[in-house]
């Protein structure tokens, strides 16, 4: 038996590559999201404890991204989602809007290489509050007055981490909170028959809206206890069914079986995704499920789907924020991540045999150091983060609220 | 020289060039005729221009890069602005969402489409009709190739409201996909939903996991029925038994109810007879609820020991549960 690792050297060569060198044309298609990418190469370098960047490098990658704020408030997801500077100004501001989830991974990557003073706190916590329907969910830009972008779970989790980033509770400079209490309604209302959460409860529930949605209620303060014990019963609970909340994260996981695998999307090789068919008799007889000290365990992030490199941490991390990741039996996922998805050129593919790419690679590393791998940093699930990075953008958020010029920006303007 | 600099038909705009600076993070090797194309469709955007080169403009950028939320929001204001068809740019629309299964812009302009064509037909019973069976017949295409496709599952629930489709050739339709296959969970969701809330007799704003009592009794007699047929054809199928429990809630009806159908497919006294983890996941819960935590108990341990060992820890957990209870 080959004993499961994470070659961390081969990863740290990875995520520099994909820090110096250049993306290929194909990642276009990701262009509308380059702040994203941007976060997830800043925060893995950091999880694995890579040699600090020069400040020469910092300077230009704190500058790029300062270059990507928009001049209302927020932030553009790639300097093509904005104009230069020049062109804005009179009423031309709504041209290219500010983008929610590039705002959160502006932020966040901001707190890497800068700090907070230089974000327009208060244009920007407005703007966030101009995102917010009167259903309480959010949308991901506002264009003409309109309220763009789908009801799902993902923008709540952005919204309450933009509000937590800018320390957005705190009232100075009169601006006005997002309405936490529509929010947490629509965050109740979005829990599915079966126990998951969906971006609404007349949808498929699926593990990464509820970890969107957990994540959400974890930075309320909102998450119920497991045993199912409320604390003040004056204030609902976030989650409607702890319990079959448990049930769905625990049931993603599938054993995985290595030797029938084949690249059909839906095809054998997963216990339960294995029948198109409808006959019984094609079913695996159940004691095949029996276990073995080589077995594979990876996670789905609907009822019935394949095994995916990210839903092991979106399952993973959702239940550690419930306080349960002690359910989960971390050897067989880690033999999944580093002896299947992990590559041999650095990063995880999404699939067993898959190439690496920029987001599986992220998140493989989150799933393990969300169980506590040994050569990563601690950490953060809820915001996806190291335990040190959520502890310095605390201080930088604080200390950011001490400077003038962050706190009366739009006073001075 | 580039496609548009070289184009008379271009030559009125002055383009607005974008530069990424020194040292960007995530630098993508964008393509030249995707940074000229965004070039020109700043200029476009500064001067809010609506005009049919505008269309190929944004035809041509969506094909470099579909994920791009702007230039969607920039094509359907100038689609409504112009008066261009909605029919046609539909027939567009199918051809880019057949190329790009994966993506969500797509969806939400076509429902920007439907929201700008409904007020015109919204007293035309024929012309919705029309307009539902053309829609689903699309969805049906798109469902060929991936039935379990989450932005078009989205947008089918956007349908069925926006043309209030809670019917029998809804219900049809997801029985012809769970014949294909009967783990199709997004099927099965999208059931849950057509059969409780439908505004006909559905409590309104009933959360998904609450009893309501508008449900009929005949409707939740039938759904118990669907979801029982679908579990004799694959006992180890965790959709239908999630299903049967959530009906089982919505009609507030005890999971005991159920205890006779559920021993069909394990019993705890003689474990060879054993066919699906999820009986006995169901058996526990139900003894857990009329107080037979014993059995409830040997349920669970055969679960972490024998039936689904993947899952030992939680079923454990459960174990205790029922102890300090
Ligand atoms: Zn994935």
């Amino acid at each position: 038996m080959t004993h499961a690792k994470l070659n961390r050297e081969l990863h740290i060569k990875y995520w520099q590559r994909c820090l110096n060198s250049l993306l290929p044309t194909g990642y276009t298609t990701t262009d509308s999201t380059r702040m994203s990418l941007g976060y997830f190469i800043l925060s893995a370098l950091d999880i694995l404890s890579a040699p600090p960047l020069p400040s020469a490098q910092r300077t230009q990658i704190r500058n790029w991204i300062l270059c990507c704020q928009h001049p209302s408030g927020g932030f553009c997801g790639s300097p093509n989602h904005k104009f230069p500077d020049a062109y804005y100004g009179d009423g031309k501001e709504e041209m290219d809007p500010a983008n929610l989830p590039a705002t959160l991974f502006a932020l966040m990557s901001l707190g890497f290489v800068g700090r907070m003073e230089e974000v327009k706190r208060v244009k920007c916590l407005r703007w966030l509050k101009s995102l917010q329907r009167d259903d309480g969910s959010f949308g991901e830009l506002v264009r003409q007055g309109r309220i763009e972008g789908g009801r799902d779970m993902r923008y709540c989790f952005v919204a309450v981490s933009v509000r937590w980033l800018l320390r957005g509770y705190i009232k100075i400079d009169s601006v006005e909170d997002i309405d936490i209490e529509a929010l947490v309604a629509h965050i109740r209302a979005g829990q599915t028959f079966d126990g998951g959460v969906s971006e609404s409860s007349q949808h498929e529930a699926h593990a990464g809206y509820t970890y969107c949605a957990i994540a959400c209620l974890s930075l309320l303060g909102r998450l119920p206890h497991s045993s199912g014990a409320q604390t003040d019963s004056e204030i609902s609970p976030g989650l409607t069914n702890i319990s079959g909340t448990i049930r769905w994260l625990v049931s993603r996981q599938l054993q995985y079986h290595n030797e029938d695998d084949n690249s059909d999307d839906e095809g054998p090789g997963f216990e339960q995704s294995q029948n198109t068919g409808i006959c019984a008799n094609t079913e695996p007889p159940l004691e095949s499920l029996l276990i073995n000290e080589n077995m594979f365990v990876g996670f789905n992030g609907r009822v019935n789907k394949r095994a995916d490199t990210c839903y092991a941490f979106w399952v993973v991390a959702s239940l550690s924020m419930i306080g349960e990741v002690e359910l989960v039996d971390p050897e067989p996922m880690r033999r999944f991540l580093t002896e299947l998805t992990q590559h041999q050129i650095g990063g995880f593919g999404k699939c067993p045999g898959n190439p690496p790419d920029i987001y599986h690679s992220y998140l493989g590393l989150a799933a393990l150091a969300t169980l506590g791998e040994a050569d990563l940093k601690q950490f953060d699930a809820t915001l996806c983060i190291s335990v040190e990075q959520r502890q310095r953008l605390e201080i930088l958020g604080e200390e950011a609220l001490t400077s003038r010029n962050y706190t009366c920006f739009s006073r001075e303007e | 020289m580039g496609k548009y600099e070289g184009d008379p038909a271009w030559d009125d705009v002055v383009p607005i060039p974008q530069d990424d600076g020194e040292g960007a993070l995530a630098q993508i090797a964008y393509a030249d005729e995707y940074a000229e194309a965004m070039g020109y469709l700043r200029a476009i955007v500064a001067a809010k221009e609506h005009s049919s080169r505008v269309l190929d403009l944004t035809v041509e950028i969506i094909s470099m890069n579909p994920a791009h939320y702007t230039v969607w929001l920039y094509r359907a204001s100038t689609i409504f602005a112009l008066d261009h068809p909605i029919q046609q740019e539909i027939e567009w629309v199918n051809e880019v969402a057949l190329d790009n299964e994966k993506n969500y812009q797509i969806w939400h302009h076509r429902q920007l489409l439907i929201d700008h064509l409904y007020p015109s037909i919204s007293s035309d019973p024929v012309a919705l009709q029309k307009l539902a069976n053309s829609e689903i017949a699309f969805l049906t295409l798109m469902f060929n190739s991936d039935s379990k496709n989450y932005h078009v599952w989205s947008y089918r629930q956007y349908l069925v409201r926006k043309l209030n489709l809670f019917n029998a050739s809804e219900i049809k339709s997801i029985e012809a996909l769970l014949k294909v296959d009967v783990r199709n969970n997004s099927a099965w969701s999208h059931r849950f939903f057509i059969v409780f809330s439908n505004p006909e007799y559905a409590t309104p704003g009933s959360a998904a996991t609450a009893y309501d009592p508008g449900i009929p009794d005949a409707l939740l007699d039938c759904e118990i029925e669907f979801s029982k047929a679908a579990i004799f054809e694959a006992p180890q199928n965790q959709s239908p038994w999630n299903y049967l429990r959530g009906v089982l809630r919505k009609g507030g009806r005890p999971l005991a109810t159920q205890e006779c159908f559920a021993s069909e497919f394990a019993k705890i006294e003689s474990e060879e007879e054993v066919k699906s983890s999820h009986a006995l996941d169901f058996l526990a819960d139900l003894w857990n609820e009329e107080g037979e935590t014993e059995k409830a108990d040997k349920a669970l341990k055969l679960l972490g020991d024998k039936y689904d060992p993947i899952r030992k820890n939680y079923w454990e957990w459960r174990r205790k549960a029922l102890k300090a209870a």
